[in-house]
């Protein structure tokens, strides 16, 4: 839990890091609407290509964001095969009868072991995924020797291939989109855009400004919260209270001697930084200068023409059902 | 008339008791006064009431002519800037180079001028480097220094440093202190508030504060020929100045000294 980086924000100096934080919020929220608006594969394909051409001028490593994604590598697999079992439609692409023998049965726990074994590796973990979901399917499909427990129907539909393929591709690019913006920009310029565009907020009474500052000190202050409660946690693991073990009624207990003095430490950081803020001049509601004025550039004209034009593109894609 | 005075101050928080009483003092430009006192003396109490984040019950403080009110204590805020005690508790900003320009942002200083100011003081306590790092990242020291950059951008004429050095460990403190000194020859006001006498002597004054009254008030060099006064207002005599007083008292020759040291190092 030790030094957690608020966001993923890595320096560069690409196009996309000289934009307005606001030009990226905005545009990024275009482009997924422009993403739910397509229909097809071969749509989908093209915005893909679209997003890796916006990373490579951009000069973001395909990698980086690649590497962005593993975390949501589980909801993608579990995306892909939902569709391809759930659905019905179309003709039939594959009927294969899967077994449940005692040969399959006793090669499937070997090959478990053996790709748990490999994982320990720590290097291309995808691909063996890839491979061991191939070999369970090669065991099941082919290994019918010996006594039979009992079979099952694979059967896989066009349409089942084919959603599930536009359903992780879509999922790629706004997760793309969503990283992209995230990488190239800093968490104050983020939570000062954020601020800057909920401005109208005001009619109704709501100060962006101070809105925004909480924002930007609630982010700065969970790495310090999470290490804090790390300590209590260890402090109480020494007197011998241990959260990850024992009964219902004792974990309830630890959670409670846990939130006690958080919540205690909590209320004195807040009075501290109250003081803090209000001798170095702050006064809420007051207007503040901030250190990166924002600035609406030619750069983000453009990008917000590109923007526009690329929607557009795919409302037409779609009302004309181009592809 | 001094830059500071401080007349006739009484406070009380919510109950009954008195947490200052009768405050009488006056601080000159240029001047680095330590403000000794033991634990609950009354020393932040009496920090907060001088940058107006509390309102006497009694008494006044003058800055510069100017008497401290509801009115006036946005600009004599502009003068005097605090570092607190714990570090963590004190850092407002998402990065250091937001943290530095928190006070100027509300100052409504421009903003190529506060760039241009993060990187002078940012240089001046050693942080340049650091400018885009996140307090996580970031030691005790490091944040009190950080905190010095965010005051002395907003160009006050104070720094009070209420027990500003007490949660970092010896290394950083010594650092500190450098760093203290150096703002000193360059002019600025220095109030140090600790309990700790050996910090307190790096300072031209001395104020010791017992249960919220000001027990003594002189140089240096008359405090340190009293070392009951400590005694008296329950501080803590460092080690080195325990034996170097016994000896005094004793009136020991050279030798006898020679045998002290011999003893008292073997005790130990
Ligand atoms: N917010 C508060 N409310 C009530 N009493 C307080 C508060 N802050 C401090 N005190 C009391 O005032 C006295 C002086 O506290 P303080 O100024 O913090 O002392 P010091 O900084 O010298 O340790 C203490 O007895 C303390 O309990
Ligand atoms: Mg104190």
């Amino acid at each position: 839990m030790k030094n957690i980086i608020i966001g993923q924000y890595i320096p560069g100096t690409g196009f996309l890091y000289k934009l307005d934080p606001r030009t990226k919020i905005i545009a990024v929220l275009i482009l997924m609407v422009a993403v739910f608006l397509l229909k097809s594969i071969t749509q989908l394909m093209i915005a893909f290509g679209i997003a890796i051409i916006i990373l490579i001028i951009g000069k973001i490593s395909i990698v980086r964001v690649a590497r962005g994604l593993k975390p949501i590598f589980i909801l993608l697999v579990f995306t892909f095969v939902f569709q391809i079992f759930f659905n019905k439609e179309g003709t039939v692409w594959v009927d294969e009868t899967l077994t449940f023998s005692l040969v399959s049965l006793i090669v499937l726990v070997a090959w478990t072991i053996v790709w748990r074994l490999l994982t320990k590796l720590k290097k291309f973990k995808m691909m063996l995924f890839f491979l061991y979901i191939a070999g369970v399917y090669l065991i099941l499909r082919y290994l019918t020797y010996g006594t039979i427990f009992s079979t099952f129907n694979f059967v896989v539909h066009e349409k089942g291939v084919e959603m599930s393929i536009f359903v992780v591709i879509r999922l790629l690019i706004i997760i793309t989109l969503s990283t992209v913006l995230t990488l190239t920009t800093k968490p104050t310029d983020l939570t000062q855009g954020i601020e800057k565009l909920m401005r109208p907020l005001k009619y109704i009474g709501i100060s962006s400004d101070d809105f925004a500052l909480i924002i930007s000190i609630s982010l700065r202050y969970i790495p310090t919260i999470l290490d804090e409660a790390n300590k209590i946690m260890l402090a109480q693991a020494s007197r011998g209270a241990d959260i990850a073990e024992g009964k219902l009624k004792d974990k309830i207990k630890q959670i409670i001697s846990l939130l006690v003095p958080m919540f205690i430490i909590a209320f004195k950081r807040s009075e501290d930084l109250a003081d803090a803020m209000e001798s170095r001049n702050f006064v809420p509601g007051r207007e503040r200068t901030r250190i990166y004025d924002l600035h609406f550039g030619l750069l983000d004209l453009m990008v917000a023409l590109m923007t526009i034009g690329l929607l557009t593109g795919s409302i037409m894609a779609r009302v004309l059902w181009i592809g | 008339m001094a830059y500071l005075d401080i007349e006739h101050l009484h406070f009380q928080y919510s109950s009954k008791r008195m947490v200052l009483k009768d405050i009488n003092l006056s601080i000159n430009k240029g001047e680095w006064i330590a403000i000794l006192g033991h634990n609950g003396s009354g020393k932040s109490t009496l920090a907060k009431l001088i940058v107006g984040l509390l309102s006497p019950k009694e008494g006044s403080i003058i800055i510069e002519g100017q008497k401290l009110s509801d009115e006036t204590v946005y600009d004599i805020r502009k003068k005097i800037g605090i570092v607190f005690q714990n570090p963590d508790n004190q850092f407002v900003g998402v990065t250091v180079r937001d943290d530095i320009a928190f006070g100027m942002e509300n100052l409504q200083i421009p903003a190529t001028e506060m760039l241009e100011k993060i990187d002078f003081y940012a240089q001046k306590v050693g942080m340049e480097q650091f400018l885009d790092k996140e307090p996580s990242q970031l030691s005790g020291g490091q944040k009190q220094r950080i905190a010095i950059a965010g005051i002395l951008a907003m160009q006050t004429d104070i720094i009070i440093f209420d027990e500003a050095t007490s949660m970092l460990d010896p290394g950083s403190r010594a650092e500190l202190m450098e760093y203290i000194k150096e703002l000193h020859r360059e002019g600025l006001t220095i109030i140090m508030i600790t309990h700790d006498i050996e910090e307190a002597l790096f300072a031209d004054r001395m104020i010791i504060l017992k249960s919220g009254e000001i027990y003594q008030d002189c140089e240096i060099s008359v405090a340190l020929r009293h070392p009951e006064w400590f005694e008296e207002a329950y501080l803590e005599l460092p080690t080195a100045m325990r034996i170097y007083y016994d000896l005094r008292q004793d009136g020991e020759t050279y030798q006898e000294l020679e045998e002290y040291l011999w003893e008292f190092s073997l005790k130990k």
